[in-house]
């Protein structure tokens, strides 16, 4: 039973994380390779501050959320439209925004080593403070709480508002066909900097609530989850919510089977070599949408 | 940084103090001694220091980095080298070890330069020491622990690897009675693994502690809930986490979440700072270490006020590293009254043989490669302090 909790809560940190970096390669298409400096960076921020002033959870989730937020809607505005408008070539387009991504995760990543030297930064200075329950044999954290509801109660907003909401639905117009959208009045330009700026809030709200939850985090820790995140994303479907949620619990369990009945040096290994076996039967993940191709 | 790995190796040098060294000790006693041995110095001697100044290891280049200039001063301004002056030409490698072996070879092709102080990342000292062997250039470096670092004569290192200090946990495991452990350590990392699969499990069984459990984890590994639940379950006395730098709050923060009250003993990198995000639950963490401000050894207490004075905050173990680099460097240029290669490298192994008390307490050395007492390092939930046994 703990042993599924605690894949859970892992699986939500992977989602949690997620969860932003797949609604935008899902319909708008971009791929950001940004998104784990954007997460680490609101963390940074954040930190800074609650030096300075002793702010509750709360706050510090609305300030990652709005650095990260900012940081996202730049990196799209001064790197991926930059891009996007001089490359028509929508596949060569894709290649240079995922370098473009790595260069601006490496400027965010560069400042956040000047500053921190790379020495982890936390939030005790917050007026949060972690207790922890104990049910039976099992201990479960009130920050591990926060992480579960927060990561199924934003993916289940994700969900329907990209099912139901008019917006989402053009959101997902845009994911289907780009060109059609647009021809039916939907503005892909202003859609794009509004996906780029909730998923850079939900980046820098993980942020905020991982740093809770691991009790610190580190300048390079955005890279080591970004790959993780990456492949729940693959393993999921490419544009599906609960493609994401499948696939980071997936990647959390089997990391955490192998951990605790093997050794963690397989961790990656198993994980990653049960990815591959999934994709060799489902090419576009267990929920990925069929392309239809007409001639 | 935890680059130690190469251990076991057959003692050469011979220690105790001179007469001549003693007095010399720690570089900060040196008032009253003559500066004779000046007469075959020139006016300045140029040294090249390769340092990780940017990236994400800059926070050990920036301390060593400190701890070198401190020493410089001193062996500047008490005249230890008579009227010649010490320089150093800071390079930045970063954590590329390209750089880092093109500025080793613009070293040796420069001949105005004597003497290399070398980075503290191991692959980038691998690729430095057989350019340095060949071109006959003596490299100083900290840390650097892996294997194929220390090549030949002309390669040293200051940072004592853990292995050789680790024992004196020992006396610790007993005054807490601790009859099972648990280990923990980051697999990626050869350091690390050379630790956890072989040194330190010798230690707790020389003490007669019982390993229930040896768990391992990624470099990459966040979080670690899992590992931690099944460690509790073995119920051990004491936990033994021998993680890199920013793991060890996350693990030691949730091994106390999950109700964890034994003990908990890492290593070296705990220090530095990195155990205060963890605050008061890394409160009773110890780890042995080659270097702690808080220790009483009359040599690293000389240091840390010079440092006190000069940065307004307390020296890290890499500090105290660079600190000592340079003055093996010094002391060995005196030795030689040269500056040429050749004779810097025999000062050297000299002042090697017969070892000195630096910033880290009484230095010996085995095949270029320094030895420390070693002192039991705690947080107490604020700061670092010194484990004093028999205090309870």
């Amino acid at each position: 039973m703990e042993i599924l909790i605690n894949a859970v809560t892992l699986g939500s940190l992977y989602l949690l994380f997620a969860l932003g970096m797949s609604v935008a390669w899902g319909t708008i298409g971009i791929l950001n390779f940004a998104h784990g400096s954007t997460f680490m960076f609101s963390a940074m921020v954040a930190y800074y501050t609650v030096q300075m002033v002793a702010l509750p959870m709360w706050a510090m989730i609305l300030l990652g959320a709005a650095v990260g937020m900012v940081l996202s809607v730049l990196t799209q505005a001064l790197i991926f439209n930059f891009i996007l408008r001089r490359n028509p070539d929508l596949l060569k387009a894709e290649m240079q925004i995922v370098v473009g991504g790595i260069g601006a995760a490496s400027v965010l990543l560069a400042i956040a080593q000047h500053y921190t030297k790379s020495v982890p930064f936390g939030f005790s200075a917050s007026t949060f403070k972690t207790t922890t329950y104990q049910l039976g044999a099992i201990h479960i954290s009130n920050v591990q709480l926060v992480i579960l509801v927060a990561a199924f109660g934003l993916a289940g907003l994700a969900a329907w508002w990209l099912k139901s909401a008019r917006a989402g639905l053009a959101l997902r117009a845009i994911g289907v066909n780009p060109e059609v959208a647009s021809l039916m009045g939907v503005d892909r330009g202003r859609m794009a900097l509004g996906t780029m700026a909730a998923a850079g809030a939900l980046a820098g709200t993980a942020g905020i609530l991982l740093t809770y939850y691991l009790g610190s985090i580190a300048a390079e820790t955005g890279d080591s989850f970004l790959i993780s995140a990456f492949a729940a994303i693959i393993l999921g479907g490419i544009g599906s919510v609960i493609g994401v949620v499948v696939g980071s619990m997936i990647l959390a369990l089997a990391e955490t089977l192998v951990v605790t009945q093997l050794s963690g040096t397989w961790a990656s290994a198993v994980a990653f070599g049960l990815i591959f076996v999934v994709l060799l039967f489902l090419p576009r993940g267990i929920f990925g949408r069929k392309e239809v191709r007409r001639t | 940084m935890n680059m130690r790995k190469s251990w076991s190796r057959t003692l050469l040098a011979a220690t105790g103090a001179t007469a001549l060294l003693a007095a010399a000790a720690c570089g900060t006693n040196e008032a009253g001694e003559s500066s004779s041995t000046g007469e075959g110095l020139p006016d300045t001697i140029k040294i090249m220091s390769i340092k990780e100044m940017t990236g994400p290891v800059s926070f050990a280049g920036e301390n060593s980095t400190k701890g070198i200039d401190l020493a410089v001063e001193q062996i500047n301004e008490q005249g230890f080298l008579g009227d010649t002056k010490l320089e150093i030409d800071l390079k930045d490698a970063s954590d590329s070890t390209q750089e880092a072996a093109s500025l080793a070879t613009q070293a040796v092709s420069d001949k105005s330069y004597s003497a290399i102080l070398g980075p503290g990342l191991s692959s980038q000292a691998s690729a430095i020491s057989p350019i340095a062997e060949k071109g006959e250039i003596p490299v100083i470096y900290y840390q650097a622990g892996s294997d194929g670092v220390l090549v030949g004569d002309y390669t040293y290192r200051v940072t004592a690897p853990a292995a050789s200090y680790y024992h004196i946990i020992g006396d610790y495991l007993a005054e807490k009675k601790v009859k099972t452990a648990a280990v923990l350590y980051t697999s990626g990392n050869p350091t690390l693994t050379e630790l956890g699969e072989k040194a330190v499990p010798g230690v707790i069984e020389e003490n007669g502690v019982t390993i229930k459990r040896s768990d391992t984890v990624s470099n990459d590994t966040q979080d670690f809930t899992a590992v931690t639940s099944e460690i509790i379950k073995a119920d051990p006395d004491a936990v033994f986490l021998l993680l890199l730098g920013p793991q060890n709050p996350r693990a030691v923060s949730q091994l106390k979440q999950k109700g964890y009250d034994g003990e908990i003993i890492g290593m070296t990198t705990m220090g530095a700072g990195n155990l205060e995000t963890a605050g008061e639950d890394a409160a009773g963490v110890v780890w042995p270490s080659n270097f702690s401000a808080r220790s009483e050894v009359p040599s690293t207490q000389e240091f840390v006020k010079a440092y006190e004075e000069k940065y307004g905050e307390l020296p890290n173990n890499y500090a105290a590293e660079g600190y000592d680099a340079v003055w093996l460097l010094a002391r060995g240029i005196k030795e030689a009254n040269s500056a040429d290669r050749v004779a810097i490298r025999e000062g050297i192994a000299k002042v090697a043989a017969e070892g000195f008390d630096g910033a880290q307490g009484p230095l010996s050395f085995e095949n270029n490669d320094v030895r420390v007492e070693g002192v039991i390092a705690s947080w107490n939930g604020s700061e670092e302090v010194v484990v004093t046994l028999g205090d309870d």
